[in-house]
């Protein structure tokens, strides 16, 4: 008897571990715990077994009726419930959902971080137009008309006297012109070139620096621009100033730094020289503070200029201008 | 440019290698953008001395030459029209392999056997000539190798000049720049003169009408010369520093305008009517053929090099068809001036026409060079194309160079680059660069440049010569003291900030477009072109209108 009672257990409990609705469990309430159910028939038994097995085979069977029919008063409860939410039904079990996330393009991001850099030294971030007088974009940075140094920067005029800023240097001459030194500004924007090709675009990024003061030195140029490629390209990047021309400037001093591919080996990168240039800069040359009203003969001060691309295209290995601005996502999600 | 480092070595000891030299240079300002080996490949090619010369029996064209290795006598077939009887000639053997890799083997053309290669100047590696067989000079003997004879390896040295330093594009300022740096003696090209004949002024004249225009103006007369191609070397080194060679009478006017930066013009005498040069501006509307064969509509922004009735050239920028040298010329006139220029700017971009004479004379000439490098041209010409150097020379120079004198204060030099030189020390690094330094007073100098530093007129430039020579390098590190302002970043980039957080937190990325928009969307919006300062063929970036 007692075999049978375990059996009896182990068919109903599968029986109800399978029920999936309402209907179904009905049926296995009927087929087991209803008046002509199975263990109901089974108690119906004991009333025949000797007298001594009587009561521990009855406190047995009632056991299991009690645990039936509590587990049916769970399932029809659980079941109930779940056809009134209908399908949309809670299962932990799935995956989270990913935020969707949006991407601060490249350019924004090595822009914000010179700023912060030279924000930190102290510097205030400025900004200037786009759409340029020639005034300001030459004549006031000693590149009179005709001179060979216009060669240098291909120019989009609008009119005779209007130019798309072919560099932020016109940046330095506007900002001595609306405050005396101490000055120390930088100012990032766009400028335009007509040129076009996997390393130029017709507009590009530039970051302008300008620091006017008493006593500013070329060792001042040095040690601010040491201390920028550091930050920006890891402490102990070997650089070196190397002698160069800039209308504006005097001394004027090209920025390399030891390839970042090759480790100034030679590659095709550096052209095999094992040196990148990243910044033009020098000493402001005295013929600008003539045209600003400010006295060379008492402050001195350097400026410096960098191309943006250049730099993203060497932190993220990207060899191809042109992908800045196609804006195609798979290249944008990367960032 | 583009400069052979063995030119460079006749100027200047050089004993460092081509790489350090390269740094060397880079770091005084001249940025060396490369370095190219040549002649390097040249071992198994050596000298042979051609002793005779059969038709070849099948071929028309090919003769079979008997050849003197200096071992043996071999056979080898050949396909050049100059191989004569005598001459010596590179000659690579079977087993070896040509510069560009190519192994040589002996082989049977057109039946005949050969045993090697007489060989072309491109076949080596040295210039693109394929018109015939190299001829070595007769000093040579067989069995020699090649590169001894011809002195290789050579490296050709790719230079950034910018443009304040005119002074540098050529060979001799790029020794002089090497002579400084090094401590090594720069030696100038001797120059010797055999004139003979009537004195040049019985010949013809110069008259500069326009002064402003033209500050300078010498001419030199050779007559009798011989118009052929030039000598090896001169061709090697005029090919690697890309210009043409044409002939023995204008090549010597390129070589030395790359060796000395003094631009020349070679006019055919017996061209200019009334034998003589008169300089003037052009009027609006006049006309004229440049050597190239290109009419070009002028303006009085060009200055004219006239003969007694008409344009010859087109002054500091190209010569004219009418006057050209050409094969038959026996008398040449050489030009050697000085040009204003802005006005050879001005001129050379009205046309679109640059040249390395207006590359050179809109940046700055050395006017007090004109008569060397006319002397070195005529001389160079005497050697290579034979004639008389006329007696004398016309030398027209109505605006003489005055020497700027500048003051140079040690205190300024030290306060500017954050050094501590000792006026002793910037009177060594100036004098190192040819100028003449005194002491003014306790303190300061007082410098005078010479005439080719076209770039230095300021104290400010000075100080750069001495950061310059002294080392960038050497100066050292220093922190300025930055005082914080009291405005804040502009306000336009600190929304800007703002927005980009805020867009890109919610899921947006950014994009960055061109300012540039099409006509097309221009007529859209309504926009009115104003200028139309690019077009783009691949459609990329729409970038017509701004």
């Amino acid at each position: 008897m007692k075999e049978q009672l375990r059996e009896l257990e182990e068919r109903a409990l599968n029986e109800l571990a399978a029920v999936a609705d309402l209907t179904s469990l009905e049926q296995f309430r009927i087929r087991y715990l209803g008046k002509k159910g199975e263990l109901t028939s089974f108690m119906k038994r004991v009333g025949g077994l000797p007298a001594q097995d009587r009561p521990e085979m009855g406190r047995l069977a009632n056991l299991l009726k009690k645990d039936l029919s509590e587990r049916f008063q769970t399932a029809k409860e659980e079941l109930g419930s779940r056809v009134k939410r209908g399908a949309d039904s809670l299962d932990l079990t799935l995956p989270g959902r990913e935020p969707v996330r949006g991407h601060v393009h490249p350019i924004s991001t090595v822009i914000s971080e010179v700023c912060r850099i030279f924000s930190r030294m102290g510097f205030r971030v400025v900004k200037g137009p786009n759409v340029e007088l020639d005034y300001y974009n030459f004549e006031a940075l000693n590149i009179p008309r005709d001179h060979p140094a216009r060669d240098m920067q291909d120019t989009f005029y609008i009119s005779d006297n209007v130019v798309l800023r072919t560099h932020t240097s016109p940046m330095q001459v506007r900002v001595m012109e609306s405050q005396q030194p101490p000055v120390s500004v930088i100012a990032p924007g766009k400028v335009y070139r007509r040129d076009s090709d996997v390393t130029h675009t017709p507009m590009f990024h530039q970051v302008e620096g300008l620091l006017v003061d008493e006593g500013v030195t070329f060792g001042d140029l040095k040690g601010t621009l040491t201390s920028f490629v550091h930050q920006m390209f890891g402490s102990g990047t070997p650089l070196r100033f190397r002698p160069s021309f800039f209308p504006f400037t005097e001394p004027s001093a090209e920025v390399d730094i030891q390839c970042v591919m090759c480790h100034g080996a030679g590659c095709r990168t550096c052209s095999h020289t094992g040196w990148l240039e990243i910044l033009g800069s020098g000493m402001v040359d005295p013929e600008v503070y003539r045209f600003v009203n400010c006295g060379p003969d008492r402050y001195s001060g350097f400026a410096f200029g960098m191309g943006i691309e250049r730099i993203a295209m060497l932190k993220y290995g990207i060899d191809d201008i042109q992908l800045f601005f196609k804006n195609d996502m798979r290249f944008l999600g990367q960032f | 440019m583009k400069l052979s480092l063995n030119w460079i070595k006749e100027y200047v000891d050089i004993e460092m290698t081509p790489d350090a030299l390269s740094d060397l240079l880079t770091m005084a300002g001249l940025e060396v953008e490369g370095i190219t080996p040549v002649g390097h490949a040249l071992d198994d090619i050596q000298v042979g001395r051609i002793v005779s010369i059969r038709p070849h029996p099948h071929a028309e064209h090919l003769t079979v030459c008997t050849v003197d290795t200096g071992r043996e006598r071999v056979d080898v077939v050949c396909g050049a029209s100059n191989v004569a009887e005598g001459v010596l000639a590179p000659l690579i053997l079977p087993g070896g392999k040509l510069p560009n890799g190519t192994p040589i083997e002996a082989a049977r053309i057109r039946g005949e056997e050969s045993a090697g290669m007489l060989l072309a100047e491109d076949e080596i590696g040295l210039t693109d000539d394929h018109s015939g067989i190299l001829i070595l000079d007769a000093d040579a003997l067989p069995g020699d190798r090649i590169s001894k004879v011809l002195g290789f390896p050579d490296y050709v040295l790719d230079i950034a000049i910018t443009p304040n330093r005119p002074d540098c594009a050529n060979v001799i300022g790029i020794a002089r720049e090497i002579a400084a740096a090094t401590g090594q003696r720069l030696r100038r090209p001797a120059i010797h003169l055999e004139s003979g004949g009537p004195p040049i002024s019985d010949l013809t004249s110069v008259t500069i009408l326009d002064p402003e225009g033209c500050p300078r103006y010498a001419a030199g007369l050779i007559q009798g010369v011989h118009s052929g191609p030039s000598p090896f070397w001169i061709r090697y080194r005029l090919h690697q520093s890309e210009v043409r060679s044409i002939s023995n009478l204008v090549d010597v006017t390129n070589y030395v305008m790359l060796e000395m930066g003094q631009p020349l013009h070679a006019f055919d005498y017996d061209r200019l009517r009334e034998n003589r040069i008169v300089v003037r501006r052009a009027g609006a509307g006049e006309t004229f053929t440049t050597l190239d064969g290109q009419a070009r509509t002028l303006s009085p922004d060009h200055l004219m090099i006239c003969d007694g009735e008409r344009p010859v050239a087109l002054a500091g920028i190209m010569g004219g068809l009418n006057s050209e040298i050409f094969a038959n010329t026996e008398n040449v006139l050489i030009e050697s001036a000085c040009f204003d220029p802005v006005t050879i700017r001005r001129g050379s971009k009205r046309l679109g026409l640059s040249t390395e004479a207006s590359y050179r004379f809109e940046r700055g000439a050395d006017i007090e060079g004109v008569l060397s490098a006319l002397k070195r041209a005529l001389s160079l010409m005497h050697r290579w194309s034979g004639g008389t150097i006329v007696q004398g020379l016309i030398d027209n120079y109505p605006r003489p160079w005055k020497p700027p004198i500048l003051r140079l204060r040690t205190g300024h030099v030290n306060r500017t680059l954050g050094a501590s030189l000792s006026r002793a020390d910037i009177q060594y690094l100036l004098q190192g660069l040819e100028m003449e330094v005194e002491e003014a007073d306790a303190n300061d100098l007082s410098v005078r440049p010479p005439a080719f530093r076209v770039d230095i007129s300021r104290e400010v430039d000075l100080v750069e010569e001495v950061a310059r020579r002294h080392g960038f390098d050497r100066i050292p590190l220093t922190y300025p003291r930055v005082r914080p302002s009291e405005e804040g970043d502009a306000p336009e980039l600190r929304l800007q900030e703002e927005v980009r957080s805020i867009m890109t937190g919610v899921g947006f990325s950014e994009i960055i477009t061109y300012s540039f928009i099409s006509p097309d969307s221009a007529d859209i919006l309504g926009v009115k072109e104003i200028a139309r300062p690019f077009s783009d063929p691949s459609g990329d970036c729409a970038a017509e209108a701004a």
